[in-house]
């Protein structure tokens, strides 16, 4: 049973629904919002953090940008929006959409940016184990947290100290928000990292957990992460628009869900999640754009619906050697 | 050229937002954090501004503060210097709020908004003067500002051409109206800087038998200039503004929650009479010396649209201009309007037509707000919409009305409004009943059809933003009893069909169906609190009173 409110289901003890059907979440979220605790994020607070780096060195912020609509308008913001010099940055772990990348290609060479490209096989491997392993871990989670990594770690090479994402204001936790909703998730995902990935010597530097990223980051790095579309209006059909118009920007054939991520492990990650928990980061994300009135209930489950089957997955497993059969 | 005008750390903080000569966008802070008058920085309304004219911070040449700090503090320390040891108690209280943001603006503009320039200050009555005569249609015009107190000035006049102002006198603090009419106010029980109006309409229900005693308390001069007898007033020593003396002469204060008494009634008709009378002195002097035909008036003390309509009945003037936000919030406006017009020479082309400046919401947002709180609502287009309200409003129902950009400055002028029938002698009772729980004394406005306005009310102007009184003729007072207060006025506000169509066309279709091209206007508030600015509030304001139609864009819900 979903919530009444928002997408999430009954997901004990993470996720409860109170007797009305509203779940813990979404009462959380009322009550500070009654107290006024909610800390709405203002467009000058990112100002003033971009101000802080601007023309400071070569580049001055590192864009994460993987072709898909909300990274591309992030890259877009920061040349055209706020007059910042950005180098963009894709991650390919061998599993992203050719389309996006003619999505990212078309963006730099219209935006006049420099742009690193990094393919890498690291992440294959990470992928069959959770597959093998049996896992709860969310491939997502997994690969959020070396992607994140290996961004400080890049910025840092070119001297960047400042990281700039597509992350959607569901994407990303506010002041008194606890994140309860991922707790179960983000406990797999520490526990298979710790005790499954660590024990390959090639794995051993991987982070448990995006905190841990942050925290290495502060302490290594002192680089900071910011997202534009936190304090920007973020209307699904503008952005499109202003994407195809300024930047050619194409949709994916596929995409899950509809125009968002195009990585094809994506699919694996969210039919494993389903499996697993009953819902995914997506629920999270479009249950949280529900609260703060950009998204209705209605549109949340359109874009949620699952659109492909296991044999499709399979077809996808099979590419990394694995199956989901039994 | 982009130039941002704050006004801030006193009370309604406002910015605003002139790009290229125009103006962009403009809003008081309050709307946005919910806090009634707010002083706060306006941090809400700047990232309102800018996102309206869509730059950034980066993008601005210019930010314009609505007077000038050091200034005002100077004239702080004086008095209280001058009225210790009883001051000292209040200066200890405010000294912190001005070491920590006032005194240092530039820090403050750079902390909050990331804007590392230095910032231009405006002397506060200056902000007010340029804040109508710049943006009114006048290419000449004689000017007179009044409020509490700016920096020293309290009052002034002068007079516009083109893009210069000259400031012909100063009155200065404590010599004050505004703070003369904010302590009576006082005395009388209620809020300072918000019970203002509400004196202006207990004033008609009294007769002005203390207003010699107002005139022997201040002296005015045939030159326009007064002074104040300090013995009765004690604005420095922070408990009350007025003094034991003060008590003497006029009575025990009422507090609060006690009884409104006919001797209340005739304080607030003298305080009223003593203001028009003293107004309309200075007005004529102002006159004298000018020779202009037209007036600009700005500052709070001109929120006081009986006083403004006494102004130009009984001046020499032809026409007036006011802007909706006299007050403090269009100080925002009005150093904006300097930096662009007056110190950087550019001619000017922008006239304030209207005062839709504020945030609008689209269709989408209001239906994913309405679907998210799993409201029943119906879709209408346009034409069924204004036919089927203008019925309901016919029918007695009492309406929240929210459609487009919120207004700018203090009044609802058919964008965040609550709409009722005019034409119900009991319709006043019912909105203070079942929504707004005002004084029974206070009135509501109309909102005419301009091209009708002639044939319902008297007037030699009438106001587009509800600050000209005007008195209902006399065969029209049983037409309309709700919006005809008890001395005959009404706080009249014309629609024009080019500044707000939707409007204009309900009233329209209002006057198809009853004969009656008015409708009560009051603000979309509940007691205490800003007015209405996201359909969010709207929706919550609905909930929480017994409006019986919300009308949020093409979107209607019901109770």
């Amino acid at each position: 049973m979903l919530c009444k409110k928002c997408v999430l289901p009954e997901a004990k003890p993470d996720i409860v629904l109170s007797a009305d059907g509203i779940c813990n979440i979404c009462i959380d979220f009322e009550k500070r919002k009654t107290l006024k605790q909610d800390n709405v994020i203002l467009e000058s607070e990112v100002i003033k953090v971009l101000n802080k780096y601007r023309a400071k060195g070569r580049h001055d912020c590192l864009v994460m940008c993987s072709g898909g609509k909300d990274s591309t308008l992030a890259l877009y913001y920061m040349k055209k929006r706020y007059r910042m010099n950005p180098l963009a940055f894709t991650f390919d772990h061998g599993f992203e959409n050719e389309e996006a990348l003619v999505n990212i290609k078309k963006a730099v060479n219209i935006l006049g940016l420099d742009w690193v490209y990094y393919k890498s096989n690291f992440m294959k491997d990470v992928f069959a184990k959770i597959i093998e392993s049996k896992t709860q871990a969310p491939i997502c989670h997994v690969c959020a947290i070396w992607y994140l990594w290996f961004t400080h770690e890049l910025a840092a090479r070119f001297n960047i100290p400042l990281i700039v994402a597509g992350w959607t204001k569901g994407q990303s936790l506010h002041k008194g928000e606890t994140g309860a909703e991922y707790n179960t998730m983000s406990a797999a995902t520490s526990d298979f990292i710790a005790n499954c990935l660590h024990k390959d010597p090639k794995y051993r530097d991987f982070p448990r957990s995006i905190k841990e990223v942050l925290a290495r980051s502060r302490k290594k790095f002192k680089t900071e992460a910011i997202s534009p579309h936190w304090v920007l209006p973020y209307e699904p059909d503008r952005i499109k628009e202003i994407l195809e118009a300024e930047l050619g920007w194409r949709p994916t054939k596929l995409s899950y869900p509809l125009n968002s991520t195009n990585c094809i492990m994506n699919f694996v990650s969210v039919y494993l999640c389903m499996k697993n928990f009953g819902f995914t980061h997506y629920h999270i994300e479009m249950s949280k754009l529900i609260r703060l009135g950009e998204l209705t209930r209605e549109e949340a489950l359109k874009l949620l619906e699952i659109n492909f089957d296991e044999k499709f997955i399979n077809t996808i497993v099979n590419k990394i050697g694995c199956s989901l059969k039994g | 050229m982009n130039i941002l005008g704050v006004s801030c750390f006193y009370h309604d903080s406002a910015a605003c937002l002139i790009k290229d000569g125009n103006v962009i966008a403009a809003a008081s802070e309050e709307r946005f954090n919910r806090q009634k008058n707010s002083s706060a920085f306006p941090s809400n309304a700047i990232n309102f501004c800018l996102q309206t004219g869509d730059i950034t911070v980066n993008d601005i040449d210019y930010i314009g503060f609505y007077e000038k700090p050091f200034l005002k503090f100077y004239r702080v320390i004086l008095n209280h210097l001058q009225a210790y040891p009883f001051s000292l108690k209040n200066f200890m209280d405010i000294l912190p709020s001005w070491l920590q943001d006032r005194l240092i603006m530039p820090l403050v503009f750079k902390k909050e908004l990331g804007f590392s320039k230095d910032p231009l200050f405006i002397k506060h009555h200056l902000s007010h003067a340029a804040s109508s005569f710049l943006v009114s249609p006048f290419g000449e015009a004689a000017i007179l500002t009044a409020d509490g107190v700016g920096e020293w000035a309290t009052l002034t006049f002068g007079f516009g051409k083109g893009n210069d102002i000259k400031i012909i006198q100063e009155m200065h603090y404590p010599d004050s109206f505004g703070l003369l009419y904010t302590a009576v106010t006082t005395y009388l029980g209620f809020e300072a800087l918000e019970g203002e109006g509400t004196v202006m309409g207990l004033a008609a229900y009294g007769k002005p038998t203390y207003l010699d005693k107002f005139k022997d308390m201040v002296l005015v001069k045939s030159d326009g200039s007064f002074k104040i007898n300090q013995a009765f007033f004690g604005f420095n020593r922070g408990s009350r503004m007025y003094s034991n003396r003060f008590i003497k002469t006029f009575g025990k204060e009422r507090k609060p929650l006690d009884k409104v008494e006919e001797r209340h009634c005739d304080i607030a008709a003298s305080l009223q009479r003593f203001i028009e009378e003293s107004l309309v002195i200075i007005a004529r002097n102002l006159y004298n010396y000018t020779k202009m035909e037209k007036l600009c008036l700005a500052g709070g003390l001109f929120l006081n649209c009986v006083a403004n309509a006494k102004i130009l009945e009984e001046t020499p003037f032809k026409q007036v201009f006011i802007q909706p936000a006299a007050g403090d919030s269009g100080g925002a406006l009005g150093a904006a309007s300097y930096i662009y017009h007056t110190l950087l020479g550019n001619s000017r082309k922008f006239i304030l037509q209207n005062a839709y400046l504020g945030p609008s919401f689209s269709s989408n947002q209001i239906k994913r707000m309405l679907i998210n709180h799993q409201i029943d609502y119906r879709e209408l287009d346009e034409l069924r919409l204004i036919k089927y309200v203008a019925r309901r409003i016919s029918e007695g129902k009492i309406i929240g009305w929210f459609q487009g950009r919120m207004e700018f400055g203090p009044r609802a002028l058919g964008n965040r409004s609550i709409l009722a029938d005019p034409r119900n002698p009991n319709m006043k009772e019912l909105l203070n009943a079942k929504v707004k729980n005002r004084e029974p004394f206070r009135p509501y406005a109309p909102a005419v059809l301009e091209e009708r306005a002639a044939d319902f009310f008297k007037a030699k102007q009438f106001s587009p933003f509800m600050l000209l009184a005007t008195n209902v003729k006399d065969d029209k007072k049983k037409a309309i009893p709700a919006v005809t207060h008890i001395d005959g006025t009404a706080r009249v506000q014309i629609v024009s069909k080019s500044t707000n169509p939707r409007f204009w066309n309900l009233i329209s279709e209002f006057e198809n169906m009853t004969g009656i091209p008015v409708l009560i206007n009051t603000s979309f508030n509940l007691k205490g609190e800003p007015i209405v600015c996201s359909p969010e509030d709207a929706l919550t304001d609905f909930k929480r009173s017994q409006m019986d139609i919300l009308v949020l864009e093409n979107y209607i819900l019901e109770k």
